[in-house]
Parts: structure tokens; sequence; C-alpha cells
């Protein structure tokens, strides 16, 4: 792989849209904050809202089986299903799921926790989270890919073996 | 609106990663970790060891070492932890809250406010697993299936407040240590030792700062606040609920659960102020938390005591208003009885120092400032005091009136629960970059 490090985002990230246009192998960037023009959604908000029905709903129906059917207790007179009552505890429950799941559905996206990659063994990439940009190629056609990505004033270009 | 600066001119991403890794990574000089950190350390220490000498007396003798009886069975275990939860509040407000806001202030207080509401919101679910009595029982609160076949409560406020506690500490946590990724990344990049690099690459989980990381990385962080900003006023309302369920003449009140959220808010923001103004000085943040910081917090904190002293004029008017003979006679007892001093104490600390807040120059004068939110640290625990002790020592039959006085282990093991905070305080401040990097980053990138 090519890992290669630019002096400003702007320049990485033209250097990413070229290289993408030209070469079909994969480009990603690493840089120590979220880029300016992120691309592309994320279906984390869709699944938290998912995590956080299955959270609310699974409260409140164990609040209700519990009530109801396995522990029925008159309570000043309230009835068995006094759903009310069950809200805060269905609220909590909502939220505890929404948070688990975009946490986990987080780490599984983000293909974390790898605490080793082949990229760690470029020296360019320590300075990715130090406020650098660097950009990595898995090229179909390494040469081709080089002469782009020089065109775009690199710092630095190295040849990392996979 | 004034207009100090958010951030020093002369600050870069760069100058503020180098200035905020020194302080994890002891770079630079000097290269060893500071005199007050380790007289702090040690002070922290010496209080937690108190705390746990308190505990496991506690576990040994029983409930019998505390000062609560019939009536006032809920002395300062309850006050404490109510006391705590509502201190946890002020890193979620900051951070949760003014990130939706979306206001440029908020950035280089949130990881400091995040870190206070962890620590706080340690030492506040101790205390009612402790007072339980058999505290070897308390998952007796979680619904599991057991042999007995009983259930938890969930009709009872109590049980809420389990469920809302659980949920606020492990989202607090999670919340930190997400925000806290891409920064430990960078300590781990930063790092010379091959132990520290270990360290925080564990801890990283291998965040690299990909495009990939990056996509999902804001959308669950800004559903997380978006969720954080509500739990925080139900967690504070279901506290006040606590009270309001019961009957005890002083608390069946509707007005329990938002009182309970303006005096969170109160004791979250002070804290914050407590904290950060020292820490200011001595990790050299100036350039990140500018006069404009101290500023806003002085305003908010200013905002939340006009909103407890209006929760505390409601309360004195519905007593006088409402029909309860018994309510009157306790709150006459409350304002001019035995526990006078605590209740004007409450008043003086909580909503009559913090009216110098209104002047500019009185809110940039950080020793009066630090002063104004001890105070209201201190005003907030007689508060609690005040509303626990005073409302169950005179319930509605005189026959049944009576005192409450805590024992040395009930005082042991609230400084016990002090060390604990600022123990836990005290070693992420010195391994943990203290302001997020990541966020300022993007912030200055937005100014340039």
């Amino acid at each position: 792989m090519i890992v290669v490090t630019f002096a400003t985002e702007a320049g990485m990230m033209e250097a990413a849209s070229d290289v993408r246009r030209s070469d079909p192998g994969a480009v990603e960037t690493y840089m120590a904050m979220e880029p300016q023009d992120a691309a592309g959604g994320s279906i984390l908000p869709a699944a938290m809202l998912c995590g956080g029905i299955a959270g609310g709903l699974g409260g409140f129906l164990m609040q209700a089986y519990a009530t109801t059917i396995s522990y029925p207790q008159n309570v000043g007179g309230r009835p068995d299903l006094s759903w009310p009552s069950y809200i805060p505890t269905t609220f909590e429950l909502a939220v505890l799921g929404a948070v688990v799941t975009g946490i986990a559905g987080y780490l599984v996206l983000a293909r974390m926790p790898r605490l080793y990659d082949p990229v760690d063994e470029s020296a360019g990439m320590r300075a990715a989270m130090q406020g650098g940009y660097v950009l990595v190629v898995r090229p179909a056609d390494g040469a081709r890919a080089r002469d782009v990505l020089s065109r775009h004033a690199p710092i630095g270009i190295e040849e990392v073996a996979e | 609106m004034t207009s100090l600066p958010v951030i020093a001119p002369d600050e870069t991403a760069q100058s503020l990663t180098e200035r905020i890794c020194a302080v994890a990574l002891r770079e630079g000089a000097p290269a060893w970790t500071p005199v007050w950190w380790w007289l702090a350390f040690g002070l922290s220490l010496g209080l937690l060891g108190l705390g746990v000498v308190a505990v496991m007396w506690l576990f040994y003798a029983g409930l019998g070492i505390w000062g609560i009886d019939w009536p006032v069975a809920w002395g300062l275990d309850i006050l404490n932890y109510v006391w705590w939860i509502a201190i946890a509040s002020g890193g979620t407000f900051i951070s949760a809250l003014f990130f939706l806001l979306g206001v440029e202030w908020r950035t280089a207080l949130n990881r400091l406010a995040e870190s206070l509401t962890l620590c706080a919101a340690l030492c506040a679910a101790i205390f009612p697993i402790l007072h339980l009595g058999r505290p070897w029982f308390f998952y007796w609160l979680f619904p599991y299936p057991n042999t007995m076949g009983l259930w938890a409560q969930f009709r009872s406020p109590l049980v809420w407040d389990f469920f809302a506690i659980l949920t606020y500490v492990l989202a607090s946590i999670l919340f930190w240590y997400f925000g806290l990724l891409p920064d430990l990344a960078t300590l781990r990049d930063r790092a010379r030792g091959q132990g520290r690099r270990v360290f925080y690459g564990v801890l990283a989980l291998g965040f690299r700062g990909s495009g990939r990381q990056w996509q999902h990385y804001r959308s669950v962080y800004a559903v997380m606040a978006a969720l954080m900003a509500p739990l925080v006023v139900s967690v504070h309302s279901i506290v006040g609920m606590d009270f309001a369920g019961s009957a005890a003449t002083g608390w069946h009140s509707t007005q329990f659960p938002p009182f309970f959220v303006f005096g969170a808010a109160l004791s979250g923001f002070a804290v914050v102020l407590l904290a950060l103004l020292p820490l200011r000085s001595l990790l050299g943040l100036h350039p990140y938390v500018t006069e404009r910081h101290i500023d806003v917090l002085g305003r908010l904190l200013l905002t939340s005591s006009l909103c407890v002293g209006y929760a505390y004029v409601m309360d004195a008017f519905a007593t006088f208003y409402g029909p309860d003979a018994a309510d009157r006679t306790m709150f006459m007892l409350r304002a001019f009885g035995l526990y006078a001093p605590v209740y004007w104490g409450t008043i003086v600390l909580n909503i009559v120092f913090p009216q110098l807040l209104w002047w500019q120059s009185l809110r940039l004068t950080q020793p009066l400032v630090w002063l104004i939110a001890l105070g209201v640290l201190t005003g907030m625990w007689l508060e609690r005091f005040q509303i626990i002790v005073t409302s169950l020592a005179r319930t509605q039959l005189p026959s049944a009136w009576g005192q409450y006085t805590p024992t040395i282990w009930e005082w042991s093991l609230l400084f016990g629960t002090i060390g604990l905070f600022l123990t836990a305080f005290l070693l992420i401040v010195r391994l943990m970059p203290v302001i997020a990097m990541a966020e300022m980053r993007a912030m200055l990138r937005g100014m340039r």
C-alpha cells in the first residue's frame, strides 16, 4: 500500500478524489478531526432509534408481565396494569437501549477494536492523529497511483508491505 | 453581550496538541508530575481511606452506627446521594445540552465537565446501596428470574430511581469514553515509552481517524448528546419523585421534579467552576479556558440560582396557600426552629451570594467566583439536609416528632466520598487529555 502525507486537508481530499477517479483500489483518509466535507451518512442514528424502541418496548412489556401475570399485587387499589407508572422505567431503558446500540454499532462499523493494522507500520501514520493528513491507497496499478499522487505535492510518500 | 475571545488568538491545532498532550504525557518541562498534584492526591487518598474504614465498619456493625432512627430514617446517606447526583449533572448539561445548542464555548469545557460528572455519579451510586442495610442483596433491584418468584415494585419511584441511576451512570461513562477515543489515539501516537503507547493504544481501541471512523463518529455522538440531555432531566425529576411520591410533610409536591432539576443545574455549574478555576492556572489552560468561559459559567450559575430561588418561593407559597396545617407547622419549624440556621444558610449561599454575579467585573473576579461556587455547593448540601431531615423530624403526628444528629461514621462516609471524587478526578486530570483536542481542532478550523 502507499501511505502519503499532506500538509492540508484540502490537498489530501483532492488527491483522494483524483486517485479514486483513476484507480479502482481502496482509498482511505486519516486525520485528527472530523473531515470538513464528510461524505456519506450513517445508518447508526436509525439503528439507535431501533435500539431505543426495543429497550423501551422490552422494558414496558417486562413491567406489564411482572405486574399483571407473574406477580399481580394490589398497591393502593391501583389496577394491575397501571401503565403510567411504567413510563419512567420505560424511558430509561429506551435511552439505555439506544446508547448501547449506538456504541456497539459504532464498534462494528468502525471495525474496532483493532489494535494492529498494517498501516501502523508506516512512519507517516503517526502524524495522522496529531494534526497531520494521511492518505492510504491500496492501488490496482501502483505506478499510475503514485503518478497521480505526486501531482498533489505530498509531504511524503511511503510504500508499506501489507 | 460581551465579546471576550473563546480562545487565545495565536493558538493553532499544533500548539493545542502539544500543550494538552504535555499534561498527560509529562512532556517538556517539568517532566515529572507536579508537587501540587501529589499533595492533592495524598490528601484525597487520606479521605478515601477514611471512607473505606467507615464502609468496613458499617458492613461489620450494621446501620446502627448511623444516627438514623424513627422518624428520621433517611439521613446523610440519602442526603449525600442526592447531593452528589446533582453535582454530576453539570457535565451533562454542558456537554450534551450545549452541544445541541451549538455554542462554541462548550468545546473547551466538556471534557473536564464530563469527567466531573463521572466522578460524582460514582460517589452518588454508593450511597443507595449502603443505605439498603443489607447491601449484599442490592441485586434484588434488578428484574431477574429468581426462585423467590419476586419482582421489583415497578410502581415505586425508588425503583424508577434505580433504573434512572443505572442508565445515567452507564450512559455517562459511554459518552465520556466515546468522546475520548480520538484524543486517546493522539496520546498513543505521541507517547514515547512503550508502556505509555500500549496503555493509550489499548484504551484507544484502534481509533486511527480514518474516514470510515469519522463518518459514523459524529452521528453517534450527536444522537447520544440528544439522549443525554433529556436523560439528565429525567434522572433529577425521578430523584424529586423519590420524595414527592411519599406522603411526608413538605415532600408531597408536584413541583419537586423541576425543583430538583434546577438544584442539579446549580450544583453542576458550581462544581465545574470550582474545579476549572484552579486547574486553569495549575495546568496552564489560559489559552483555551478564557475569561469568556468563566463569564458564561458565572451567568449560568446566576440563572440556575434564580430558578432555585423561584422554587424556594413557590415552596413557601404552596405551603401557606394549601390546606395542610402540618405542612405549615413543619415550614415554620424549618424556618424558625431547631434547624433554622440550615434553612437560612441555604437561602444565603444558594440565592443571596450568587446575585453578585449580575456584574461582569465580579463574574471575572476569579477568587470571588470560586468562593460563590463553594458556597453554592455547601448551600445545596444544606438544602438537602433541610428537605430530608426537617420533613422527617416533623411528621403529621406530634407524638412521632424526633430529631436527627449524624454520627462520626456518617460524616466519615461523606468525606470519604469527597476523597473518592478527588482521587478519581485527579487521576483523570493526570492521565487523560483535559480538553477535547479533536473538537477543539475542528473549532479552530471553523474560526480560521
